[in-house]
């Protein structure tokens, strides 16, 4: 899966910043290093919550398989190697997930730039609150998997929400879950998280156990999201402030077309 | 909308409250007395899915609960965030400052009581456009007048 070139002229540095929180994200980006797996979810699970088939069902496709169909004659078809899906011809469907502000692992921009360096095939979208990722239906599948199953995903404090995402400025719940006006995942009296209905609220014919919350002091280790209460602030961590405001500085001398003298 | 002259308080805690910590907390606050109206604000749970492709669905929410209070039983519609009180005169807060501490006393968040002006005092120019000239004054700032189902009366103990 983590097709990165490795022998490229430069070594990337995915982000500045001396921070805790910085060190994290640079983690998740960074392909070479391995998530932490928290928690095990079945194949079956993650078709049930996606919600675009019914386990086991054939996946419907949009065109013949590569295979099958003449292709023209294209340099950049010679040069990229077909995903599984793409050589299939699966249709094109997504996952969306929603990330509390209250030190959730993962935020809408992290997760595209994580998706980008991790994944092939891809179409993230990135909102203030949400975060849609589309790609051909196997290789979605596949990806969902690591998405949910590693330290990307806090069973509370995120959501997988095809429509109907608020909730991720909001006050968390009595128990700690975000606000959810469909109620997707429910705290059991176990501690269990469970997936009721799929990302669109749709309810499922049985629970899909997603795992514990993790703890505040976890979260808190492991967060990618600034916060200046209770957690790290963005202004203490001056590198992250340096590179943004030069950023910044050089994209608006840039509008002003500045000659070099 | 509301006399000017009424004091007014909004209790706030820190969490989204849950029907039963509501229900506990309400009856506290309706035995302290000297409350002329109550709203309880927060995010809206529709009985049925609103827009994307599940529209229309019902949504079965476990916090969408018929709660007691007093000698009513009231429908929530919302997760309760805040709790609005207007009060007869300012000598019942510290009654509901103490109230508020003692069913909060055993959560592990916070639950503030902030003394100001929070229900609407005079129409706007958008209200009069939107709900026109006859609209009913008790609700208006509150709720939407045009809504079905009037507000809820708890009659007091005087």
């Amino acid at each position: 899966m983590n097709e990165v070139k490795r022998n490229m002229a430069y070594k990337p540095q995915f982000g500045p910043g001396t921070s805790n929180v910085a060190a994290n994200r640079r983690k998740q980006m960074d392909p070479n290093q391995k998530l932490e797996k928290m928690r095990d979810v079945t194949d079956e699970d993650i078709v049930l919550i996606l919600g675009h088939r019914a386990p086991g069902a054939a996946y419907p496709t949009s065109h013949p398989p590569l295979a099958e169909q003449q292709e023209p004659d294209c340099p950049i078809r010679k040069i990229v190697t077909p995903t599984e899906g793409a050589k299939a011809g699966d249709r094109v469907r997504y996952i969306q997930f929603t990330d509390s502000m209250f030190f959730a692992p993962c935020h809408p921009y992290q997760r595209s730039y994580t998706e980008c360096y991790r994944f092939r095939g891809i179409d993230p979208g990135t909102l203030s609150g949400r975060q849609i990722v589309e790609c051909r239906e196997r290789d979605l599948e596949k990806y969902s998997k690591e998405l949910i199953e590693t330290e990307l995903l806090d069973p509370a404090r995120t959501g997988i929400r095809g429509a109907t995402v608020h909730g991720h400025s909001l006050r968390l719940a009595e128990n700690g879950m975000m606000f959810d006006m469909l109620q997707r995942s429910v705290l059991g009296e176990d501690g269990i998280v469970r997936y009721v209905k799929n990302q669109i609220g749709e309810p499922l014919d049985r629970a899909v156990a997603v795992g514990k919350p993790l703890d505040e002091k976890w979260l808190k280790a492991h967060t990618t999201i600034f916060h200046s209460l209770g957690g790290t602030a963005y202004r203490d961590d001056k590198e992250y402030v340096e590179y943004v405001q030069r950023i910044h500085t050089l994209r608006t001398k840039y509008g002003f077309l500045p000659k070099e003298a | 909308m509301t006399e000017a002259i009424y004091p007014q308080v909004r209790i706030v805690s820190a969490r989204f409250l849950r029907p039963d910590t509501v229900e506990k907390l309400l009856n506290r606050l309706v035995r302290v007395g000297g409350i002329l109206r109550m709203s309880l604000t927060g995010q809206n749970l529709p009985a049925t899915v609103p827009y994307g492709p599940a529209r229309g669905k019902p949504n079965p929410h476990p916090d969408r609960k018929v709660i007691r209070i007093g000698d009513q039983d009231v429908q929530l519609q919302v997760q309760v965030g805040n709790v609005i009180l207007e009060l007869e005169d300012e000598s019942y807060i510290p009654a509901i400052e103490e109230a508020v501490d003692e069913v909060f006393a055993d959560k592990d968040f916070s639950c503030t009581v902030q003394k100001g002006r929070f229900m609407k005092s005079r129409p706007t120019v958008s209200d009069y456009a939107k709900y026109g000239p006859d609209v009913d004054r008790e609700v208006l700032g509150l709720v939407d007048p045009r809504k079905k189902g009037g507000p809820v009366i708890i009659q007091g103990n005087k």
